[in-house]
C-alpha cells in the first residue's frame, strides 16, 4: 500500500474512533447544553423588540468573563475576587493597542487577553500556596488596585471620559451588536466546553481533590501550586478576552466600569448559576439580567435610577442562594433531571495491566529533626527493602510520625540523607518524591468530598501520566485518550487490591471510615510507588477491618513494594512485619526481625 | 519643615481612622479566621445614619445642627453599626466559619454591597457635608492654628486624640475585662473557650458589633473635614484592610500603628514631600496597596490545613 493511502486509512480509523468515543460520551446533559447554545444564538431574533441587541451583547461578554471565573471558583475552589480587574486589563490593553496600531480587531482583543493572562499568572503565582482567606484578600486588593489606578492615572485610562476606541471589522463582518453577540455566544460556548473537558481530565480532578482536602492531595503528590497558577492564568485570559472584545462593542473604555463591583457581580453570577456546572456562570448572568430589569421596575416605582437597586437585589439573591445550602440553579436542575432519568452506568471494566515500576531500596542515613528545644528525631537510619514490611513502633511522642514525614518530604530534615535507588531525595519536594516512587497515606481519614471512589483513585493515577496535560485534555489527542484507558485500568487494579472495585461509581462520602481509609490506600497505590509509607492505618479499625488491612499489607508486599508501617497495634505488627524498629525519644532503641519484639 | 509638619498632622488624622478600622479587621480575623469585607460599608452606614438623624437627607451647612441633636445622632450612628455588625455576624459569617471560604467571602461582600445600595437609594447626591460635632471653627484662626509655620486644622488634633483614646480603651477592654479575656481565649482556641463556659457565638457577635461601632465613631468625628460619599466607607474599609495586612492581622497597637503609618505615607506621597517626582502624587493610594499585595505574596506563611 502506498504511504498516502496508508495515512488516509489511519486518518479514517482515527476519525471513526473519535466519533465512536464522542457518541459514547454523549449524555443528556450534553443534549441540554446543545439546546441551550442554539437558543442563545437565536435569542436576539426572538427578543429583538424587548431587549436591545447591544445590551444582549454586553451580557454575553459578561457571561464569557463569568465562565472564565468558573474555572477558578468551580474547578479550583479558589475564591477569586479579581476577575473584574482581569476584564478591565483586557479592555484597556486592547483599547490602547487599537488606538495606537492598525492591527486587526481580533488580534487586539487577543493582546488584551494575553495582558490579562500575564496579570493573572502573577496573581496566581502570588497566591499559589496561600489559604483561601489570603487568596480572597489578595485578589480583592488587586481588584481595588486596578480600579484606583484607572481613576488616578489619566495616561492609563484616558481620564474621566475614558478612551475612545476605533472600531474595525470583526472576522470580516461589520462590528454590529449582533455580530458581537454571536461572537460572545460562540466564545462562551467554547469556554464552557473547555471547562467540561478540563473538569473530566486529570487537571480538573487534581484541582478538585486539592480544593476538597489539601493535605491528602499533597500526600498524593498533586502539584497544587502549578495547577493553581494555571487556573488563575486561564481564568484571567478568558476574562481579558471578554474585556478586549466588549470594549470594541462599547466604543469607549470606561475607567469606572471595572471596579470591585464588577468582580462581585461576576462572582454572584458564578455562585448563583452554579460554579460546578459549565453553563452555570452563563445562567447566572441571565439571572443578573433579570435582576437588572426588576431593579429598573423598582427604581421606577421609587422614582430613582434602577441601577441603585441592582447591587442590593444581587446581594439578596446571593445570600438567598448561599443560605439555602448553596445549591445553585444549574446544578440543582441537573440533579433533579438525573432523578427523573438516571445517567447510564459504566458497562465494561477496562482491562490491561499497568507497567510496574522497578523496585528499589530506600535508604535513610542519620536523619535528625529538632522543633525548638525538642529533638523529635535523633540520628535515625533505616533501609526499606523491596518485598519487605518494616514496622516503626514506640510510645506517643517517640518521633514515629516525624520520621515518616521526613521520609515523605512533608518536612525537611535538619541533618541526614535520603536516597531511593540512585535518586537523591533529601531535597526533593513531596510531589517529586511521589513521581520518583515514594508515597504515603495520612493518619486522618481525609477524603475528597463528593468525588467518586474511582475519581479518588484516579488522582493517584494522574501522577503516573505523561500525556495528561490541560492542553491535551482540551483537544483530546489520541495519545491522551489511549492513556485515559490505561489510567482507568491501572486505577481499577489499585481499587481491586483494597476490595473497592465494585464501588467505583459510588461517591466516597458513602463509604465507612475504614472504607475511606482503604480508598486512600488505593489512591496512593495508584501512583505506582516502589515505597509505601502508612501512618497508623489501624487507628479506629474494627476487627474485620484489621483482617482486611492485614490482607492488603500482605498483598503490597507480594507485589514487591517496600512498606513502612507506623503502628500502635502490635498484633497487626506481629502479623505482617518482617522487621520492627522501636523508637524512643527520637532514637532507634531496638531492631528485630520477623516481628518479634 | 512646615510641609513636613503639615504632612504629619494630615497623615495622622487620616491614619487614626485607618488604624481603628485596621484594629477591627485584625480583631475579627483573629477571632474567626475570616476577613470582614463589609466592615467598610458598615462604617459608611454608621456615618450616614448619623447624618440622617442629625439633619435628614436635606443639604446642610457645617453648623446648622444643635449640639444635643448631634450627640444623639452620633449615638444613633454608632449604635446602628453595633447592631447591624452583630446581626451581620449571625447572618453572613457564622454559618460559614470553618466550612466554606467561598461562602463567607461571598456573603460578607454581599452584605457590603447591599448596605451601599441602600445608602445609594436613600442618599442620592454625589457627596455630603457632615455637620460638625465640635465647633472647631471658633478655635484659632477659623479652625486653623499655626505650628512651626504650617497651618494645621484644629480638628486634626481632635481626630488623632479621639483615635488614640478609643484605641487605648479598646486595648484596656481586651487586656483587663472579662469580655476581653473571653475574646482572647476564643482567638486562641474556640473549642477550649466553649468548654470553659464562654458563649463563643455571642462574644464573637458582640466583637463584630464593637469593631464596626468603634471605627464608625472615628469616622463620624473625622467626616466633617471632607465631603463624604456613599462609597467612602468602602474605601476606608480598604485602607484599614491594607494596614491590617501590613502587620499580618497582628496585635491591636501594631494594627493601629500601621494605620497611622499608612495615613502619613499617603499624605507624604500626595503632597510631594518625597521630592517632586512627576505624577508621584497620583500614586499615593496605589503604592501602599501594591506593597500590601506583594507582602501578602512573598511572606512565608503557615499552612494550617496542610499539616495532618
Amino acid at each position: 500500500m502506498s504511504t498516502p493511502a496508508a495515512a488516509a486509512v489511519r486518518t479514517g480509523v482515527a476519525l471513526r474512533e473519535t466519533l465512536a468515543s464522542a457518541r459514547e460520551s454523549w449524555t443528556d446533559t450534553a443534549t441540554a447544553g446543545g439546546a441551550v447554545a442554539v437558543a442563545a444564538a437565536l435569542a436576539p431574533f426572538v427578543l429583538g423588540g424587548l431587549i436591545a441587541t447591544d445590551t444582549l451583547a454586553s451580557g454575553a461578554y459578561l457571561a464569557l468573563a463569568a465562565t472564565g471565573l468558573g474555572l477558578c471558583v468551580g474547578l479550583a475552589g479558589v475564591p477569586s475576587l479579581a476577575q473584574g480587574a482581569f476584564v478591565g486589563t483586557g479592555a484597556f490593553a486592547a483599547a490602547h493597542v487599537l488606538r495606537h496600531t492598525q492591527l486587526p480587531a481580533e488580534l487586539c482583543a487577543l493582546i488584551g487577553a494575553i495582558a490579562a493572562a500575564g496579570l493573572g499568572t502573577a496573581a496566581g503565582f502570588a497566591v499559589r500556596s496561600l489559604d483561601a482567606v489570603r487568596v480572597a484578600v489578595g485578589t480583592w486588593l488587586l481588584s481595588w488596585l486596578l480600579a484606583l489606578a484607572l481613576g488616578a492615572l489619566p495616561w492609563l485610562s484616558g481620564g474621566a471620559q475614558g478612551l475612545v476606541v476605533p472600531t474595525r471589522r470583526l472576522f470580516g463582518f461589520s462590528p454590529t451588536p449582533l455580530v458581537h453577540y454571536e461572537l460572545a455566544v460562540i466564545l462562551t460556548g467554547l469556554c464552557a466546553l473547555a471547562l467540561v473537558a478540563l473538569r473530566r481530565g486529570p487537571f480538573g480532578l487534581d484541582l478538585a481533590a486539592a480544593a476538597r482536602h489539601r493535605g491528602a492531595a499533597a500526600a498524593l503528590g498533586v502539584p497544587m501550586e502549578r495547577l493553581r497558577v494555571g487556573a488563575f492564568a486561564a481564568s484571567a485570559f478568558v476574562g481579558g478576552l471578554a474585556g478586549g472584545f466588549a470594549v470594541q462593542l462599547d466604543i469607549v473604555a470606561d475607567p469606572t466600569a471595572y471596579g470591585p463591583l464588577l468582580s462581585f457581580e461576576l462572582l454572584v453570577a458564578v455562585l448563583v448559576g452554579g460554579a460546578a456546572a459549565a453553563l452555570g456562570p452563563s445562567a447566572g448572568v441571565v439571572v443578573l439580567g433579570l435582576i437588572a430589569l426588576a431593579a429598573r421596575a423598582l427604581g421606577g416605582l421609587a422614582g430613582v435610577s434602577g441601577s441603585r437597586f441592582q447591587p442590593m437585589l444581587e446581594a439578596l439573591l446571593l445570600l438567598a442562594v448561599l443560605t439555602t445550602g448553596g445549591n445553585a440553579f444549574v446544578p440543582a436542575a441537573i440533579a433533579s433531571a438525573r432523578r427523573l432519568r438516571p445517567e447510564r452506568r459504566r458497562q465494561s471494566r477496562p482491562a490491561g495491566a499497568p507497567a510496574r515500576r522497578r523496585r528499589e531500596l530506600l535508604r535513610a542515613d542519620e536523619l535528625s529533626k529538632r522543633f525548638g528545644t525538642v529533638t523529635a528525631v535523633d540520628g535515625v537510619s533505616l533501609e526499606l527493602m523491596p518485598r519487605t514490611i518494616t514496622a516503626l513502633v514506640g510510645p506517643n511522642g517517640s518521633g514515629k510520625t516525624t520520621v515518616l514525614r521526613l521520609l515523605a518530604g512533608a518536612q525537611p530534615p535538619d541533618h541526614g540523607r535520603i536516597t531511593l535507588g540512585s535518586h537523591e531525595l533529601t531535597a526533593a519536594s513531596a510531589a517529586e518524591r511521589v513521581q520518583i516512587g515514594l508515597v504515603r497515606t495520612l493518619q486522618t481519614r481525609a477524603y475528597f468530598g463528593e468525588l467518586t471512589v474511582l475519581q479518588h483513585a484516579l488522582v493517584g493515577t494522574n501522577r503516573t501520566r505523561r500525556h495528561g496535560g490541560a492542553v491535551r485534555a482540551l483537544v483530546s489527542t489520541p495519545l491522551y485518550r489511549a492513556e485515559n484507558r490505561l489510567a482507568e485500568a491501572q486505577t481499577f487494579a489499585a481499587l481491586e487490591t483494597v476490595g473497592l472495585a465494585a464501588d467505583a461509581d459510588r461517591p466516597a462520602s458513602e463509604l465507612t471510615g475504614a472504607g475511606r481509609q482503604r480508598l486512600m490506600i488505593a489512591a496512593a497505590l495508584a501512583t505506582n510507588p516502589s515505597v509505601f509509607l502508612l501512618d497508623e492505618p489501624s487507628a479506629g479499625a474494627a476487627p474485620e477491618d484489621l483482617e482486611r488491612l492485614t490482607a492488603i499489607l500482605r498483598r503490597l508486599k507480594a507485589d514487591g513494594l517496600a512498606v513502612l508501617l507506623v503502628e500502635h497495634n502490635l498484633s497487626l505488627v506481629r502479623a505482617v512485619a518482617d522487621e520492627t524498629l522501636e523508637l524512643e525519644l527520637g532514637r532507634v532503641v531496638r531492631r528485630e526481625t520477623n516481628g518479634r519484639l | 519643615m512646615s510641609l513636613a509638619v503639615q504632612v504629619v498632622f494630615t497623615g495622622l488624622s487620616a491614619g487614626g481612622v485607618y488604624g481603628l478600622i485596621a484594629i477591627g479587621h485584625s480583631l475579627i480575623y483573629r477571632l474567626t479566621g475570616i476577613v470582614h469585607f463589609a466592615l467598610g460599608d458598615l462604617i459608611g452606614l454608621g456615618a450616614f445614619v448619623t447624618l440622617l438623624v442629625a439633619a435628614g437627607t436635606q443639604p446642610l451647612t457645617q453648623e446648622s445642627v444643635s449640639g444635643g441633636r448631634m450627640a444623639l445622632a452620633i449615638v444613633a450612628g454608632v449604635l446602628a453599626c453595633v447592631l447591624i455588625g452583630a446581626a451581620g455576624y449571625f447572618a453572613v459569617v457564622q454559618p460559614y466559619i470553618g466550612r466554606s471560604a467561598i461562602g463567607w467571602v461571598a456573603a460578607t461582600l454581599a452584605l457590603g454591597f447591599a448596605i451601599r445600595a441602600v445608602l445609594d437609594a436613600a442618599f442620592s447626591r454625589p457627596a455630603y457635608v457632615f455637620p460638625d460635632p465640635i465647633p472647631f471653627r471658633r478655635v484659632g484662626n477659623d479652625g486653623l492654628v499655626k505650628i512651626l509655620g504650617a497651618q494645621i486644622h484644629v480638628r486634626s488634633f481632635a481626630v488623632i486624640g479621639i483615635a488614640i483614646l478609643v484605641a487605648a480603651v479598646a486595648s484596656w477592654v481586651l487586656q483587663r475585662t472579662w469580655f476581653g479575656r473571653s475574646l482572647r481565649a476564643i482567638a486562641d482556641d474556640p473549642d477550649g473557650a466553649a468548654i470553659v463556659g464562654i458563649s463563643v457565638e455571642r462574644t464573637r457577635a458582640l466583637a463584630f458589633g464593637l469593631a464596626g461601632g468603634v471605627a464608625a465613631l472615628a469616622v463620624v468625628v473625622a467626616a466633617p473635614g471632607t465631603p463624604f460619599e456613599t462609597g467612602s466607607g468602602a474605601l476606608l474599609g480598604l485602607k484599614g484592610l491594607v494596614a491590617a495586612v501590613l502587620v499580618r492581622f497582628g496585635g491591636l497597637w501594631a494594627a493601629f500603628a500601621a494605620g497611622l503609618a499608612l495615613g502619613v505615607v499617603e499624605a507624604a506621597l500626595g503632597t510631594g514631600l518625597l521630592g517632586h517626582l512627576p505624577g508621584l502624587a497620583s500614586y499615593r493610594e496605589l503604592i501602599p496597596l501594591l506593597v500590601a499585595i506583594v507582602l501578602l505574596a512573598v511572606r512565608p506563611l503557615q499552612l494550617r490545613e496542610a499539616v495532618d
